[in-house]
Parts: structure tokens; sequence; C-alpha cells
């Protein structure tokens, strides 16, 4: 253009990177209208290292492009695979903050502890008390589950589509998967003394869950497990605490009995526990804004 | 082509009025909200984000009415949300932290590890990806907060204070992401930082004791505190816009609510 050409030394040191940067840039500026010294520079630039590297890094890209579409297709397993099996971090997600949190070793210690003190300490009325404890037992899970005081990532999971009773119900069924088997079979090991069955637990621990599930759509989860779970305790040890007299364990066995024992009681249970799924299932999108309650 | 829109929106916040009829409408692009400590901006993001409920007026997001809950479950899908304040589980990394919520969002597991790596790369975390949460600086769990938030890609992405804890050079980098993002998402960003609108920001909406106060682009809220000599405090225009604005808003507005919440 202006009939100035870059010299042979000026090609040489813009492509080793010793010209200073003020003539690099004007270089650069006059290369892009002049075609010739364009074609020299660029020769220059591709002898030195960094231009060895280059042609050698497009070969290698070139050389895998045409198998790039069978692998693309192989490539999502690898991926969707990170390191220690995603089913298992799937599992312990839907989990949610109580399993994984206090309330697990809780359990843990109420069930082997019932063990520990029925054979180890050979105490006698294990059995009532851990019928006793048991129900109220998944519903301090659902207490440790959902909402701000118990999730500390409520305020995310709150605007996502999980929020709501599908993740209170998921987060529920990870807490009674961890409660049910481990308290059946503590009560299963401890000796009976007279205290009805191992399994007498299930129908009412239901019950309460659910209708912790169902008052919390009006009131919040909190004081809704608070409702449902001491009301448990009072009704259970209100009137073994205040009778005078008699053998405590034995005193509890027969409240429980008539707590938990018979067609009538466990009928009643099945019918708290339906009534308050069909609640829940009724009252759905209340539980989308919990902590407004 | 509006993205939200809110009519009449009144919220309360533990007994005070938040929010009072408020009428706004977003698009694609980034919007700065604005306003002093206690304007009502984190109760309008919280509002927009469906984790609070209103107590009146009408939401819109994506031409649904996130009143219905069928349509809410929809909306939340194509939604991002970075909340002013949030929590982690202690044991989680970044990677487990983000597919978390890529999980909670519904993504198809498919797409998660690949979605989790590009999100955390687009906010600059990409070496830290297997740190646990717990060991990040705080301005790094606000990044691990901006990449929770856009890991689906959202089409509506609200950000409650993104920039708090961010030193300078973060700061840059993040003004960078929003520009980006706004190409093809509607991002309502509240921040306290004007230099943040006037460098990121394609539109301002200021907002003073739960009402909107000043709706403009940075370049007219500039403009407003450069005739508005003297009326408006601050080191520049854009500053003296604002005060300029709040300073009109607040002298022409009827008897100011008593006690708003944030």
């Amino acid at each position: 253009m202006t009939g100035w050409h870059a010299s042979d030394d000026l090609v040489t040191r813009y492509g080793d990177g010793s010209l200073p940067e003020p003539d690099a840039w004007s270089l650069e500026k006059h290369l892009e209208t002049c075609g010739r010294c364009a074609t020299r520079v660029s020769r220059a630039v591709r002898e030195t290292a960094a231009g060895v590297a280059l042609a050698q890094v497009r070969e290698a890209v070139l050389e895998a492009a045409p198998t790039l579409p069978t692998t693309a297709q192989r490539l999502p397993r690898p991926l969707a695979l990170p390191s220690p099996g995603p089913r298992l971090a799937h599992l312990l997600w839907a989990a949610g903050p109580a399993v994984r949190g206090a309330w697990l070793p809780a359990v843990l210690l109420v069930a082997f502890g019932a063990v520990a003190l029925a054979y180890g300490a050979d105490i006698t009325g294990v059995r009532p008390l851990l019928l006793a404890v048991a129900p109220v037992v998944p519903v301090a899970g659902v207490a440790l589950s959902y909402g701000a005081h118990a999730d500390p990532l409520h305020e995310i999971a709150a605007s996502t589509p999980s929020a709501g009773l599908r993740l209170v119900l998921t987060r529920t069924a990870a807490v009674l998967a961890v409660s049910v088997p481990l308290l059946t079979l503590a009560g299963l090991l401890v000796p009976s003394s007279d205290a009805p069955g191992a399994a007498a637990w299930l129908l009412p621990g239901l019950a309460l869950t659910l209708a912790s599930l169902a008052l919390a759509g009006y009131v919040g989860v909190r004081t809704a497990t608070a409702v449902t779970g001491g009301g448990w305790l009072c009704a259970v040890l209100t009137p073994v605490l205040a009778a005078p007299g008699g053998h405590l364990p034995a005193r509890l066995a027969e409240q429980l009995q008539y707590c938990l024992d018979g067609a009538p009681a466990q009928g009643g249970w099945a019918a708290a526990a339906v009534l308050s799924a069909v609640l829940l299932a009724a009252r759905r999108p209340a539980y989308d804004h919990l902590e407004r309650r | 082509m509006s993205t939200i829109r809110v009519t009449g929106l009144h919220v309360r916040h533990r007994g005070t009025v938040a929010l009072d009829s408020v009428d706004l409408d977003f698009g694609p692009g980034v919007h700065g909200l604005l306003g002093p400590n206690g304007a009502g901006k984190t109760s309008l993001i919280r509002v927009l984000a469906t984790v609070a409920a209103p107590t009146g007026g009408r939401v819109e997001l994506l031409g649904d009415d996130v009143r219905e809950h069928r349509r809410r479950a929809v909306v939340r899908r194509r939604l991002g949300y970075l909340p002013q304040e949030f929590g982690y589980y202690p044991g989680f990394t970044v990677r487990e932290f983000v597919a978390y919520v890529a999980w909670l969002k519904e993504m198809p597991a498919a797409e998660v590890p690949a979605a989790v790596e590009r999100a955390v790369a687009r906010v600059g975390l990409a070496d830290r990806v297997d740190a646990k949460v717990k060991t990040l600086s705080g301005g790094m769990i606000r990044r691990v907060g901006i990449a929770q938030a856009i890991v689906n890609e959202p089409d509506v992405l609200l950000l409650d204070e993104p920039t708090a804890g961010l030193d300078p050079e973060q700061r840059v980098e993040f003004r960078e992401l929003l520009r980006e993002l706004g190409g093809s998402s509607t991002v309502v960003v509240s921040t306290h930082l004007v230099e943040d609108v006037a460098a990121a920001c394609t539109e301002v909406t200021l907002i003073e004791s739960g009402r909107v106060a000043y709706r403009g682009t940075p370049a007219s809220l500039a403009a407003l505190g450069e005739s508005a000599a003297g009326a408006g405090v601050g080191d520049n225009p854009i500053e003296r816009g604002y005060t300029a604005a709040l300073r009109t808003h607040r002298a022409s507005a009827t008897p100011a609510l008593e006690g708003t919440a944030r």
C-alpha cells in the first residue's frame, strides 16, 4: 500500500517474539492489508517452536475428527458415571438432610441401645419402651428433613420443580426405609415382656408420619411433627406416669396393649393413615410454600 | 416479548408491607434491580423465584401464571435462582452440590455431568470442582451459587446480590458472564452496587419502599444524574442519577409506607 514492506530482520524477530510490542502491533496492522508480507510472516512463525507444536495439534485434531461421530455416541455413558456410582449418590441425595445428619445416629442408638439394654444390662421391659419410642422416630426424621430450619439448601430447593410434596415424600420414604427395618428388628431381638408384637408399631408409626405431613400443609413441618410426636408420647406415657403403684414397664406394656393390640386399635391406625394420605393428596399445592405458613 | 410480567404485586413479609402494587415486565437481557437496603428487592426476587407466595397480584413467568400448581413446576424447570444467603451440605464437593441442584431441577440424568462441568467452568472454578464446598472462600462459595443457578441454562435467571463477596477482578469477570447470559435469557440482578448496573445491565429498575421508583437504562439514569445537577449526590453520573431518582420518588410519593421489610 505505502510501498513499505517488512524487512527480513523484522519478520524473524516477530516470529521469535523478540520484537517490542508497539513494533509488533504496527507490523500486524500492515499485515492486514499486505498479502506478501503476511505470507512471509506466516512462514517465519510456522518455523518457530510454537508453530511446529500448533501444526502437530492441528494434525492430531484432523486425524481424530472422522472418528468423532462414533465416539460421541458412546461418550455420554462414561461421562454419566462420575467416580463412585451415581446410583448411590442419587439415593443419598433423595434421602435428604435427616438421613445424612444427626437423625441416623439417633436411630442407630435407639435400635442398638434397646438390644444392648435387654441383653447387656439385663433390663426387663425394653420392648414396651422401644414400642413407645419407635413411632416418634420417623416423625422426628420428617421434622429434620424439610424446611428452612432443617435443610440448609431449602431456599434453593424451594425454587426447583422438586420442591413441595414430591421432595417431602421422597425424604419421608428415605426416613421410613431406614427406621422401619432397624426398629422392627431391634423389637424382635428384645424379649417381649408382655408387650404387643415387634411389628405392632408399624401402622401407628406410618399413621403418625402421614398425619404429620398432612398437618404440615396447614401449620408447617416443625409444628406438625411436634404436635403428632408429642401427642403420641403424651397419650402413651401420661396414663402410665399418672397411675399409682405397680411396676412401671408392666404398666407401660398394658397401656401399649390398649393403644396397639387387637384389630380395633390397628384398624383405627390404618384408617388414620388412609385419611392422612387422602388429605395429603388433596392439598398438594399447599406444600409449595410451606415456609410462608 | 416479556418473559416476566408482574401486575399489582403485593407482598407482606413478617407482618410488614414489602411490595405494594408493583407492575413490572422484563424481557431477555440483564435487568438491574437497584434500591436501598430494605426497599423490597429480595422480596421481589423471592416471589419471582416462586419461593415466596405473593399476598396479592399476578405473577407470570414465561407466559404461565405461577399461582397454578401444575404450571409452576413447568416454569421452575426453566428457572435459575441465587438466594442472597444459602447453605450447603458440609460433605459436598462443588461437583456434588451443583449436580444435586441439577437433580432437584429434574434435568435428564445423562446431561447432568456435562452440564455441571460447564456451569462450574463458566464461573471460573473448574480447578476446584472436586474440592469440598466448606473449604472454599466466601467469594468462591458465591460463585458455586451462581454455578448451581445456571446449571440448567435457565430462561429466567434471578440473582440476589451476586457480587457480594467477590473481589474486583472476579466482579469484572462476573459482569462479562452476565452480559453473555443476558444474550439469551432474562436475567434479573439485585444489587446495591451502582457500578455493577452501569457495567453489565441493559435496563435498570429502581425500587424504594416497596414501589417502583424509576425505570430506564443505565444511560438514561446517568443522563438524569447529569441534568439534575445538584439534586443528586454521587461520584459519577449514574450514582447522581440514582440519588436524584430516589429523591424525586420520595418527594412525589404518597406518605411513605411505615416499616418496610427487605
